[in-house]
C-alpha cells in the first residue's frame, strides 16, 4: 500500500501538514506519540518508558521480546504499511522504508528566519530562547537518525520531496502531497495489473516452447519464460555483441531449459552458445531438449484418460 | 516368452538380482534402525520393489502410489494427479521412493513436491534405472542399480502398450513398424 513518511525541521508546520493530510486521505497518522501511547506500552515497563522517551540510545537496548527496542518500533512499522496506507511522522521512517518501492519520503522545511518567527510567535519566546529551541529540538531530530540508523537527518537524498514552507502555504503543501499520493498509488496500481496483464499473455516464439510449457503445467511445476538474458559476446568497447536467453526457468530447482527442436545447422549454433554461458557462468544449470528428445516426450503425453506417466 | 519386437537381453535375471540384493542390503545397513518407509510407484517398480523388500533384513513399511495424467475441463492438455495416494501417514517416517526409470525427472519432482508437504524425517529415491542424459531437473539419485542404455527396454516391470512387465529379464524391444 502506498504511504509518506514525512520528516520536518522545527518550525516548518511539517506536523500541521502531516495531520491536515491524514485528513484529507483519510488514513491513520503513525507519530512518536502513538508509539509511545500504544505501541511501547506492551512492551517496556515505565521506567523503559521513560527512557524510551528521553534517550535515542535506550532504542538499541534489548526488549523483553530479545531484540531492541528500534527493531521493535520497525517490525511494528513494517507490519502496519503492508496492511494499508498511512503517514508515518518522523521515527527514522525514511531510512527504515528507504527504497520501499510504494513509499513517498517527504521533508517540510523553511529557512531558520521563518522558522524563527514562527516559535517566537507560537511559544511567545524571544529570539534568543525560540534560537535554542530551534537548534534543541532540530539536533534531538538529527541524533536519533544518527544514533539509531547511522545516518544524516539533513542529507536531502534520502527524500523524494522537499517542501519549503517559506514559499507553501500549510494547504498548498497538503494538496501537493495529496496529489503525490493519489498518483503514485494509480501508477503502482496500473504498474501491478500490467504485471498480471504479461503474466497471464506469455508469447511463445514457437508451438514447441508451447507445448513445453503445457508439460510443466501439468506437473504444476512453476516456470517462466526468457526470464533472463546473458551476455556471451563484447566488442572491443565492451558492448554486448552476442546474448542468450534460455526458454525456460524453472525457480524450484534453479534450472534453465532450453529446447531445439529447429534443423541441426540451428542446433550447432546454439550448442555453441550453451558452451560459451556455461564457461562464463559457471554456476549456472542448464538443460538441452533436442529434437528426438522433445518428440519422444510428446510422444508420452500423448494423453488419454488415466495416462499412466 | 519370446515374442517379435523383443531384442537382446539388456539385463539378465542375475544380473538383476544381484545388483537388488546388493542395493538391499546397502539400504539394510543405511536405515538401520529408522523403521523407513518405501514407497513403490506403480506399476513399473512393482517386481523391484517386491525382490527389494524381500532381499532387505531390517523391517519396513512399505506403500505404493500411482500417478497418472486426467483430462482438465478449462485445457487441452491434462493434468497429473494422483491414481493412488498413500495409505500410510509418512510425518517424521524415514521413507525411501522406488522407482522403475528415472529420467527427465519431472514424474518424480511431482511425487516429491507431494511428499514434502507431508514433512517426513527424511526422502530418497532409489532407482532401478537411472538415465542422467535425459534430465531435465537436477535431482538427487540416492541409489540406483543401473545406468539406462540408449534403447526402448521391457521387463522386469518396464513395459510396452502395459505389456512385457513379467519378464524376468530386461530386454530391449523394437516396436513392430505397422503399415
Amino acid at each position: 500500500m502506498t504511504f509518506i513518511t514525512i520528516s520536518r525541521e522545527s518550525g516548518s508546520f511539517g506536523e500541521e501538514i502531516a495531520l491536515k493530510l491524514a485528513e484529507s486521505l483519510n488514513i491513520p497518522l503513525i507519530s512518536r506519540s502513538v508509539v509511545m501511547s500504544d505501541w511501547f506500552p506492551e512492551i517496556a515497563d515505565k521506567h523503559e518508558l521513560h527512557m524510551l522517551s528521553e534517550s535515542p540510545r535506550f532504542y538499541l537496548t534489548n526488549s523483553k521480546l530479545d531484540i531492541t527496542f528500534a527493531a521493535y518500533l520497525e517490525q511494528r512499522l513494517r507490519d502496519v504499511v503492508a496492511r494499508q496506507s498511512v503517514i508515518i511522522f518522523g521515527l527514522g521512517s525514511q531510512i527504515i522504508f528507504a527504497n520501499h518501492p510504494e513509499a513517498i519520503h517527504v521533508k517540510i522545511m523553511a529557512s531558520t528566519e521563518t522558522r524563527l518567527n514562527r516559535l517566537r510567535r507560537i511559544h511567545r519566546l524571544g529570539h534568543e530562547d525560540a534560537r535554542r529551541m530551534l537548534q534543541l529540538t532540530d539536533r534531538k531530530h538529527k541524533r536519533y537518525v544518527s544514533t539509531i540508523y547511522n545516518q544524516d537527518w539533513s542529507d536531502l537524498s534520502h527524500y523524494h520531496l522537499v517542501l519549503n514552507t517559506d514559499l507553501l502555504s500549510i494547504d498548498e503543501s497538503v494538496s501537493l502531497l495529496r496529489f503525490a499520493f493519489e498518483n503514485k498509488h494509480t501508477l503502482t496500481e496500473a504498474a501491478e495489473s500490467e504485471e498480471d496483464k504479461t503474466a497471464k499473455a506469455v508469447v511463445f516464439k514457437n508451438d514447441s516452447e508451447q507445448e513445453f510449457a503445457k508439460i510443466l503445467d501439468m506437473y504444476g511445476l512453476e516456470w517462466e519464460y526468457e526470464p533472463h538474458t546473458f551476455p556471451i559476446e563484447w566488442d572491443s568497447e565492451g558492448n554486448i555483441t552476442l546474448a542468450f536467453s534460455p526458454d525456460f526457468y524453472l525457480p524450484r530447482f534453479k534450472t534453465y531449459i532450453e529446447l531445439t527442436t529447429m534443423n541441426q545447422k540451428y542446433v550447432s549454433e546454439k550448442k555453441k552458445k550453451m558452451k560459451k554461458l556455461k564457461e562464463l557462468y559457471p554456476g549456472i544449470n542448464i538443460n538441452m531438449v533436442f529434437k528426438s528428445d522433445f518428440h519422444a516426450l510428446m510422444k508420452r503425453f500423448g494423453l488419454q484418460k488415466g495416462t499412466d506417466v | 516368452m519370446k515374442e517379435a519386437g523383443i531384442g537382446r537381453i539388456v539385463f539378465t535375471q542375475e544380473q538383476i538380482q544381484k545388483q537388488v540384493s546388493e542395493m538391499a542390503q546397502a539400504l539394510s545397513r543405511d536405515y538401520a534402525g529408522k523403521n523407513p518407509i518405501l514407497i513403490g510407484i506403480l506399476k513399473g517398480s512393482f517386481y523391484f520393489m517386491s525382490d527389494l523388500t524381500r532381499y532387505m533384513t531390517i523391517p519396513v513399511s512399505i506403500d505404493f502410489l500411482s500417478i497418472g495424467v486426467y483430462p482438465e475441463v478449462t485445457k487441452k492438455t491434462g493434468i497429473v494427479r494422483f491414481n493412488k495416494e498413500l495409505d500410510l501417514s509418512i510425518t517424521g517416517r524415514h521413507v525411501l521412493l522406488v522407482e522403475d526409470i528415472v529420467g527427465t525427472g519431472l514424474t518424480l519432482s511431482y511425487i516429491c513436491q507431494h511428499m514434502e508437504a507431508f514433512k517426513p524425517a527424511s526422502l530418497k529415491i532409489c532407482t532401478l534405472l537411472d538415465n542422467p542424459s535425459e534430465r531435465l531437473l537436477a535431482i538427487n539419485i540416492d541409489y540406483r542399480c543401473f545406468i539406462m542404455p540408449d534403447v526402448f527396454l521391457v521387463g522386469y516391470g518396464l513395459d510396452y502398450e502395459q505389456r512385457y512387465r513379467n519378464l524376468p529379464y530386461i530386454a530391449a524391444y523394437q516396436p513392430e513398424k505397422q503399415d
